[in-house]
């Protein structure tokens, strides 16, 4: 029979995350429907359960913690750096698995050491699994896109194209699509004869009073939606990026990047190899890397347990640096996944910027783990 | 106890065709053509409807949206109705219905479209460009004005990897969300674009979700598999194109 209560092991996993000096807060299970699709835009729509109020407000069952925790914390304004933990079920309409199933975690907001918060993320997801399905093989997997990001910035490329890249990181089929097309670009149709008079003298000034004047004559607002000044910008951009193309060696490095797949005690090396070989500087970010691999030493991590893998992120715009995953044995069924997300609470609403990273743990999974199917 | 002949009878197979205006006559018309005459039971404005030339087969008289539903929920067996609707309606609907002729009428384009003056805008991945710096811009996401959700999500998320923008539900007049502040974009059907162009819109260059025409649908059923008249009315419909 499938079991729609708290697997067994969930008092004791209650139990081990309160000794993690992170307090269990309690989320409702209904909530507001706007922040969830807002941060993980509309796709969402149609894997979770949406209802209305009878005023009108668009609501859901509660699909994750993260962004509840993150904002019943900017609601109570509650002093950082906070650690917190949570354990419940989530809804979501899958079409394999039960639409609801129990998620446990951690959300570690406002610890300025970063590489430590990082490095304990990783460590605490680490231990409760192999306290909550012990003896089974762990593969466990990190990500960093803020090395990317330092690889893209350093290999000089134009900042439109740096978006693109960075925007991509995570979707390796989108990503690779992109670089193919940065390599070989194709023309772009030929703007109509007024704004290219103006492209072609260089004229932004008045390719930005061109574009008023037209918003003005047909009836658009200049500063509802996209402004002309943001249209000419990005005109001025384009046509920056359409006489130039990704170079071979910069095709090699990209590519050359994003095949690096090392166990942790190598990849510092491995990292450092790659820059010297592509000629890149990319040492702040080099010095960040370093700097979470000693922490999770320093924690008593083996290192040589863990991958690097360069090329994996999460293709949502908030997720700023650290990525990892924790899946059963080799390839196997993914039980926890987590990351940093410092940009998700000044989206949420914080007044200040406030680093967070977090995981969390897919109970139904662990329990699927346990039973050896 | 032997059975008698009437309980042998096969249940009437039902087509759903559109209950009025061009779509109607289009529809009767193309059946015409297969040889096959419409006739309503009753008066010219009632709901039931027979098929001369396939013996055993009803017509019902259907709103074009709703025909899609039956087809997909399988209360109808057939139905004369929009590819638009068919898969704006129903989740997965490959998996529900099959097209078993497109029949040349009801044309209609679902298109992506944006002001004209987004002149930096040619194409999809420079749209989610645009989408991607929305929100650090403007403090909130792109906005879509459509009555296409699926259509729309399908597009945008699995097609082209964009997923930050916001629906923002549309029931008519859609293409004056842009202009009015409405919405940014929009997603609508166009037939001949002047609407658009009207609207000072633009579709984008790879900007054609769907092609649509009026659409002979038939809702996968097991029993349909040797129904001769299943096969006569196909077959009627397809050598009629």
């Amino acid at each position: 029979m499938t079991q729609f209560g708290a697997p067994d092991f969930a008092a004791d996993l209650a139990s081990a995350l309160v000794s993690l000096e992170a307090p269990r807060v309690d989320i409702p299970v209904i909530q507001p429907a706007e922040p969830f699709l807002d941060m993980a835009g509309e796709d969402l729509r149609r894997r979770i359960f949406l209802t209305e109020s009878e005023t009108g407000e668009s609501l859901c069952l509660r699909p994750e913690f993260t962004i509840p925790v993150c904002r019943a914390h900017i609601a109570e304004g509650v002093a950082t750096p906070r650690r917190y933990s949570y354990l419940g079920q989530v809804f979501r309409q899958r079409r394999e698995g039960p639409n609801e199933f129990y998620q446990a975690g951690v959300e570690d907001l406002g610890e300025p050491d970063e590489a430590r918060a990082d490095a304990r993320a990783v460590s605490d997801a680490r231990v409760l699994l192999a306290r909550s399905a012990p003896g089974r093989a762990l593969t466990i997997t990190l990500g960093d896109q803020s090395v990317f990001e330092a690889v893209v910035a350093g290999l000089g490329l134009p900042a439109g194209w740096q978006k693109r890249l960075i925007h991509a990181f995570g979707n390796e089929q989108a990503l690779s699509a992109m670089i193919a097309r940065l390599a070989s670009p194709e023309g772009s149709a030929a703007p109509d004869g007024a704004v290219a008079g103006f492209l072609a003298s260089g004229d932004a000034g008045g390719l930005e009073a061109h574009i008023e004047s037209v918003m003005a004559a047909t009836g658009y607002s200049t500063h509802a939606s996209r402004s002309p000044a943001e249209i000419t910008a990005r005109l001025m951009d384009k046509q920056a990026l359409a006489s130039t193309r990704l170079s071979p060696a910069a095709l090699d490095a990209l590519r050359a990047f994003l095949a690096l797949d090392v166990t942790l005690d190598r990849a510092a090396d491995a990292l450092a190899g790659f820059a010297r070989k592509a000629g890149l500087d990319i040492a702040a970010a080099q010095t960040r890397f370093e700097a979470r691999l000693n922490a999770l030493t320093e924690r008593g991590e083996d290192l040589a347990k863990m991958h690097w893998r360069a090329a994996f992120g999460r293709p949502l715009d908030y997720y700023t640096g650290l990525v990892f995953e924790i899946a059963a044995g080799e390839a196997g069924l993914v039980l926890a996944g987590g990351g940093r997300f410092d940009r998700l609470m000044t989206l949420l609403g914080a007044q200040e910027p406030i680093p967070a990273v977090g995981f969390s743990l897919w109970l139904d999974r662990i329990e699927t783990v346990r039973a050896g199917r | 106890m032997t059975r008698t002949p009437e309980l042998l009878t096969p249940e009437p197979l039902t087509i759903a065709l559109p209950s009025k205006g061009r779509m109607k006559d289009d529809a009767v018309a193309a059946f015409d053509r297969a040889g096959l005459t419409v006739s309503a039971i009753g008066n010219d404005r009632s709901y039931r409807g027979r098929l001369e030339g396939i013996d055993g087969v009803e017509v019902a008289f259907l709103s074009a949206s709703e025909i899609a539903r039956e087809i997909g929920a399988g209360t109808v067996d057939f139905g004369v109705t929009g590819e638009d609707l068919v898969r704006e309606s129903l989740p997965r609907p490959d998996e529900r219905v099959e097209i078993t002729a497109r029949l040349g009428f009801g044309h209609a384009d679902v298109v992506v479209a944006v002001p004209d003056i987004w002149k930096d805008v040619d194409t999809m991945a420079d749209l989610g460009d645009v989408a991607a710096d929305f929100r650090a811009r403007h403090g909130r996401r792109l906005t879509i004005a459509t009555k296409y959700w699926r259509l729309t999500q399908n597009f945008f998320s699995t097609r082209h990897g964009i997923q930050l923008y916001r629906i923002v539900e549309s029931l008519g007049a859609t293409e004056g969300a842009p202009a009015s502040g409405a919405a940014d974009i929009i997603v609508d059907i166009t037939t001949t674009g002047s609407t658009l162009q009207a609207n000072h819109l633009r579709i984008l260059s790879d900007g054609v979700i769907l092609r649509s025409e009026a659409c002979l649908v038939r809702a996968r059923k097991p029993s349909h598999a040797d129904d001769p008249r299943v096969a006569a009315l196909v077959e009627a419909i397809r050598s009629a194109g």
